[in-house]
Order: structure tokens, then sequence, then C-alpha cells
């Protein structure tokens, strides 16, 4: 960040004379030094993939999930602090479970974005808490089709056809405006995610990751969130490390030339 | 007089008795059959049932056990007959305290302890009690075996013998007999006969007999007998079919 | 003079006026209600692959045949179904509870997941605890599906909290009616293995029809749902009875309108 604080900086409720919350502003640097994370909305569905790095070889691999089901229809990936983004899940959790206690019926995917941004903004106003670390996609599928939403560390939320956050952010929004928007079908969506977490994956400054996708589709799932089923996994993965590979090798042709 | 009570005076007379309510009052309780026994020995303590699980007339499980094992190392024997829910939920919790116990504690309970326990859980619950006769097996302190029975409210005592249950009044004549020897004289000396330890042949006998016996008589009672049977090298059990009519 | 002796002694009426019997129903708080919408049996058996239950689709209201198109088989988690009968306000209640219970244990995406003697475990605490508070949940309900060694599973909990397992059981009228059809096949657990889920589902049709021709809270309609045991489940609805013979009904003396 170009400018310092000056005294602005130190408390969430004060803003700097030229309008700027400067704590939001160093949450989102929270948000970009961590690890991809998108969200794609399909025909009939939502698509999420993650790069999760593997911060250690003693960590079991498939643990600790950073893809999340907040309701049976809604599914959730962030970037940042992650334990900022599991309370956030957990708060979505609650909001969801309470409106099925009351209603009878699944929450509606806008609606329950509403309701977390505002959770997220409350902590933006107030000097004895800190804003969220983390951007959210939350998306899903309710009665009136597929959602998919960001929340930023701020509190405001943003409708998409494709979304993406962390580090690889720039190179995953551009691979995503290749894609057929929102008419790709659920499972070239897996295909077309699992590319562009490699794409947007950057060998020389991160270590391994692991790759994790799961979906939302009327047709898949019959309108649930689960995790890809392993096969389908493996081939998005290997079609993604294919691809990955062509490039590196016209790399070096290039450099040859 | 006011004209509403005017209105009344013409009523017949006869007319409240059918004018209440007809009310349809919940009774937490039922009934669902079976038979319990239990024996002790120098050694050994055996606790069985009958398998049968019955409302009102109808047989619902020909095959449902009532008679628990207790966790741990050295197992004791339970079983809460009468009100099945009452006696599966008893149960469940004894067993649920029973583990805590040796956790907290890193010993087994003992077969004395554990009785005490269950007569306050018992009368834990004086004003609304949990409907069943239960029998505790297992071996004392010194290795014997031990024969612990409550009525519902926690009221229990040490016996050699008792059966607890449906056919409970026609099984426990035959068992102060045959095990306690009562009304029996030895004709050498005429004296009353001395009751003494049988052995776990005899008794698993004694107790198969007194099964056959009380389904003959008595409906709720059959189907197959499960005998669990506690010694010094833990539990084992024996099934024998009982008539299913 | 008042002939009666049962009135002697009391207040009396053409000085008071009558009884009032409202009065009654004035006291101390009281939960336990009646059950209003009703559903009639579910009956259920095991075969050598898994469970299959059948529930009718009415909702009667005392004896009036209040809804024709009501569901009481319910699919809970991947691979249980559970039957109610009694209280379809109090079913829907124990449907949203189960549903939500199945919502958050997919929280954890870790590849558990109910089963049926799980669900059934719940329910009979559910069922047992509000007996205790003598407010209780008006059902009958059947648990169908597989243990975790792959068996089949089948058990009954009801609004005193009452449960057993058997091969073959049945709510209601069922047990008097169904049961005996259904123990002709599979007395014993042993017996299913030598049960196809053809035969079965002749059984539970044929116990259909004879509920259908003798109980009156019941319907020619009806669910009939399959567990098997690779975790599929299986649900046929809108089943009518099939060849129905309605003779015996002329037969039929002691009650209803005609004088022996």
């Amino acid at each position: 960040m170009t400018s310092i604080g000056t005294g602005y900086d130190l408390s969430n409720s004060v803003f700097s004379p030229d309008g700027r919350n400067f704590q939001v502003e160093y949450a989102s640097k929270a948000v970009e030094a961590d690890g991809t994370a998108i969200g794609i909305r399909c025909a009939d569905g939502v698509v999420f993939a993650v790069e999760k790095i593997v911060s250690s070889k003693l960590l079991v691999p498939g643990a600790n999930k950073k893809i999340q089901t907040i309701d049976k229809h809604v599914g959730v990936a962030y970037s940042g602090l992650t334990p900022d983004g599991r309370h956030l899940v957990d708060r979505g959790r609650s909001e969801s479970y309470s409106w099925r206690g009351l209603y009878k019926s699944p929450i509606g995917v806008p609606i329950l974005a509403d309701r977390l941004s505002g959770y997220v903004q409350a902590y933006t106003c107030y000097s004895s808490v800190r804003p969220f670390g983390v951007s959210v996609i939350v998306g899903g599928v309710d009665k009136s089709g597929p959602h998919l939403y960001t929340i930023e560390p701020s509190g405001a939320f943003w409708g998409y056809m494709g979304a993406a956050t962390g580090k690889g952010r720039q190179a995953a929004k551009s691979e995503l405006e290749k894609l057929d928007l929102p008419n790709i079908s659920a499972r070239d969506a897996v295909k077309a995610a699992a590319k562009i977490i490699y794409i947007a994956h950057d060998d020389s400054k991160d270590k391994d990751f692991e790759l994790e996708i799961s979906w939302v589709s009327t047709s898949e799932t019959g309108g649930d969130h689960q995790f890809v089923p392993k096969d389908l996994l493996d081939e998005a993965e290997r079609l993604a490390k294919a691809e990955d590979d062509d490039d590196d090798d016209d790399d070096d042709e290039m450099d040859e030339d | 007089m006011n004209t509403m009570f005017a209105e009344q005076f013409n009523e017949p007379a006869t007319n409240h008795s059918t004018a209440a309510p007809i009310e349809h009052r919940f009774n937490p309780y039922s009934d669902n059959g079976g038979t319990i026994l239990a024996i002790s020995g120098a050694d050994y303590a055996v606790l069985a049932g009958d398998t049968r699980h019955i409302s009102g007339y109808s047989i619902n499980s020909r095959f449902q056990p009532r008679v628990h094992t207790l966790p741990g190392e050295k197992p004791l024997i339970v079983s809460a007959n009468g009100f099945s829910a009452d006696g599966e939920t008893l149960v469940r919790r004894l067993a649920q305290r029973v583990e805590w116990y040796s956790y907290n504690h890193n010993k087994p309970l003992s077969a004395k302890s554990c009785a005490r326990l269950i007569q306050t859980m018992l009368y834990g619950k004086r004003m609304f009690p949990y409907y069943v006769a239960t029998i505790l097996a297992g071996l004392d302190e010194n290795g014997r075996g031990a024969v612990y029975s409550f009525d519902p409210v926690g009221s229990y005592e040490r016996e050699q013998c008792r059966a607890g249950g449906a056919a409970a009044s026609l099984i426990m004549p035959f068992l102060d007999n045959q095990v306690n020897l009562k009304n029996q004289v030895d004709p050498a000396t005429g004296e009353p006969k001395i009751a003494t330890d049988l052995s776990l042949e005899d008794t698993v006998k004694l107790v198969k007999d007194a099964f056959s016996s009380a389904t003959e008589r008595h409906i709720q009672v059959g189907d197959y007998l499960e005998i669990k049977i506690v010694t010094k090298d833990g539990v084992s059990v024996e099934y024998f079919p009982l008539k299913r009519d | 003079m008042d002939h009666m002796p049962e009135n002697w002694g009391r207040p009396r009426s053409d000085v008071y006026g009558s009884y009032q019997h409202a009065i009654h129903s004035a006291g101390p708080q009281s939960h336990t209600q009646v059950p209003s919408i009703t559903g009639t049996s579910v009956i259920a058996m095991k075969f050598n692959n898994g469970v299959i239950l059948a529930a009718d689709n009415l909702g009667s209201y005392g004896s009036l045949a209040r809804f024709t198109d009501q569901e009481r088989l319910i699919k809970v988690g991947k691979e249980t179904v559970v039957g109610f009968s009694g209280d379809a306000s109090d079913m829907q209640y124990l449907e949203s509870m189960l549903e939500r219970l199945i919502i958050e244990d997919n929280y954890e995406q870790d590849g558990h997941n109910f089963r049926a003697p799980h669900i059934y475990e719940y329910l009979s605490r559910v069922m047992y605890n509000r007996r205790s508070k003598v407010d209780p949940l008006w059902n009958a309900i059947l648990v169908a599906g597989k243990k975790d060694d792959g068996s089949p599973f089948l058990g009954y909990v009801d609004l005193l909290g009452i449960t057993y397992s058997s091969p073959c059981i049945a709510t209601g009228y069922g047990a008097y009616l169904a049961i005996p059809l259904l123990r002709k096949l599979v007395s014993e657990d042993e017996d299913a293995k030598n049960v196809t889920e053809e035969q079965a589902r002749a059984a539970i049709d044929e116990s259909m029809k004879v509920l259908f021709y003798r109980d009156a809270r019941s319907l020619d309609k009806y669910t009939v749902a399959t567990v098997t045991l690779d975790g599929n489940v299986k649900f046929d609805k809108d089943v009518r009875c099939q060849n129905m013979n309605w003779r015996f009904a002329e037969g039929i003396r002691g009650y209803g309108t005609q004088k022996q």
C-alpha cells in the first residue's frame, strides 16, 4: 500500500481524511496472500475450486478442507485467514438453520449472501473488532436458480458469473472471462475450474498444493452441494496438468527461439 | 333469578352425565411383558430372561434381548423388566455411569456399589418412577456370585435368587423350594433342610425348567431364553428355545 | 321429590342452575393433545436383499377422509426410510428435525453418513423424552435401512418411547391384520434370507389390500418403499390395491345398518 496510515490505520471506526478505512484495506492484504479460490456459475449450478497451499508435508493429504457446506444447497470457498472464514461459515450455517426452523424451506442464496455481508460489514464499524480477513465466494442453487456472490472484507457483496479471489485472482479472472458463462455445463465448468487453478498457481512461489473442487447442480447433484466424485476430479486434474505442461513446453520453445 | 339460570332450570336434570367432554388421557406407561430370573452360586451368577416383547395381546418381537452386559473388564449384568422404554433407558443411563466411574477412578465399579447406584437412580425418579423390576448380577469383592433385586422406586436387597417381571409370581415359589429348600424336610432327622450353593450346571437346568414352566402358563413369556452367566472369566451367553405360542 | 338417588346430596339444579361442565377444562396447563389429522398403519418386512415397507396416502380427520395424498414414508439421509403413523403435524415436526440433523451431519463432508440405527436411536430418544414430559409426539414410527455391517435393519418406536426390532413389524391395525400374513413368510431373521423382493412385495401388497378391506381409516392408494443392501432406496408411489373382491362384505353382520 502506497500511502501510510499516518495514525488513521489504527482503528476500525476511524476514516482517514481522504475517506478510507485502512483496517479494511489491510484485511484485503491478507486475502491477497492466500491461495486462489474461484467460483463459476454454470447453466444449472455453481462450481467451486480452490488452490489449497500445503504448508507442510506432515499435514494429512485431503484433510483441512477449504471448501465448506453452509446448507444442503449452498457451498462456500474463500481466500484469506482460514479461521475468519470458518467463523463466517458457522454464522452462515446458523442463519440458514434458523431460516429452516422458521419457514420450513431452504434459505435463498441472495438472502444468505445479504445477511452474511451485513455481518461482515458490522466488523468494519467498531473499534473493538477487526474486519474479516477473507474474501468469500458463496454460491448455490435455490428455487430461482443458480447464484454466485463474493463478499469482501468491507462487507460489499457482488453477484458474479465467475469469481476469483486470492493470489492468482488476476490470472484466474482473465481465464474466467474466456469461458462461455453462464451457459457452460457443470461438468465442463469442473474441468475449466481445474485448469484455471493450475494456471493461477505459481510454481516458483509456492510449494505443493491440493486441488479441491465441489459443485451444486440440478442435473449432477440434485441441487446438493458436494465435492465432485473422485474420478471426475482426477480426470479434471489430469487434463489441467497436461495443458499446464503444454504451456510450459511452449515457453521453452519460445526461449529456444 | 337471572335469565341464564332460568334457561338452565328448564334443562333435563340427567343431561350433565353426557355433556362432559370425553377425555383422552395420555398414559405414559405400558407393559411389555417378559420375565427375568437370577441365581447366584459360589463363584458365578446367572441372569436369564426370555426374549419376547409384547403389547397387549400382540407379540411385537420374538427376539428382543432384555438382559444387558454393563461395560468394563469385570462385567456386571443387569435387566430392568416391565415397561421396556423405561427399562432400556435405565440400563443405558446406568451403563454410561458405570463407564464414567471406571474412567474417573481407574477401577471397575463393584457389584455392591453398582447396586447402590441403581437404587439412587431409581429413587431419583420416585415421583415418576421407572416402571420396572430390576435385577443386577455379578461377582462380589470376594469372587462370590451376587444377585441384587430392586423394586421400581429403588428398595433393594442382596439375595440368593430372584425372579422378576410378568411370571415372577409363578417362578418365585418354585425357586423358594428348589434353591432355598423351603418346606423341605430331611427325612432322616426331621429337621428343615439347609440350603447350600448349587453347581452352575444344576442352576442352568433349574433356570430352563423354570422358564419352560412359566411359558406353559403365562402368555407373555416365550420364544427364546437368553441365559447370561458371569464368572471370573467374564460373561458367557447361552440360548434355549421356548414355546412360541 | 327427585327419585334419582345419584342426584341426592348435590346442589339442586332448580336452585343453583345445572352444573357448568366448562369448569372441568379450567385447570392447570395441559400438554397432552389428541391427534387431529392421522395416518393409519405402516407395515414393513425384511427380505433377502433389504427391507420393504408400505403406508397408504390417507390423512384422516377423525372418521373423515380429509387428505388423500398424504405421503408418510420419507427418505432420511442416503439409505434410510422412516414410516410414520399417527398425528400428521407431529410427523412433519419430526421430519424437519431429521432434515436438519442430516444437514448438520453433512457439514463435515467426511464420508460419514447417518444409517438407520443412528436415526432410530435419535428418534427413540426424542420420543422417550417427550413422553417423559407427558407431552408426547403422537406417532408410531418404523425405521428401515441397513446396519453398519451391511445387514438389514428394521425398528419400531412409538409415542411412549417403546422400541423393538423384528423381521416384520406393523403399526396400528397392521399389527393385527398384516403381521400374520407377513410372518407366514418371515418369522425369524433367518427366514428373510429365503424371501425374494418379489415375494416380499406380493405379501406387502396383499397386506395393504386386507387393511383396506377392514381398516375403516385406510385408503386403496399407497406408497411402497424398498431399501436394498447396496444402499439404494426406491419409492413406488400411487400404488393401487389390485384384484379386490368385496363379495365378503354382504356377509358381514353385527354393525352397520342391517339388523341380522
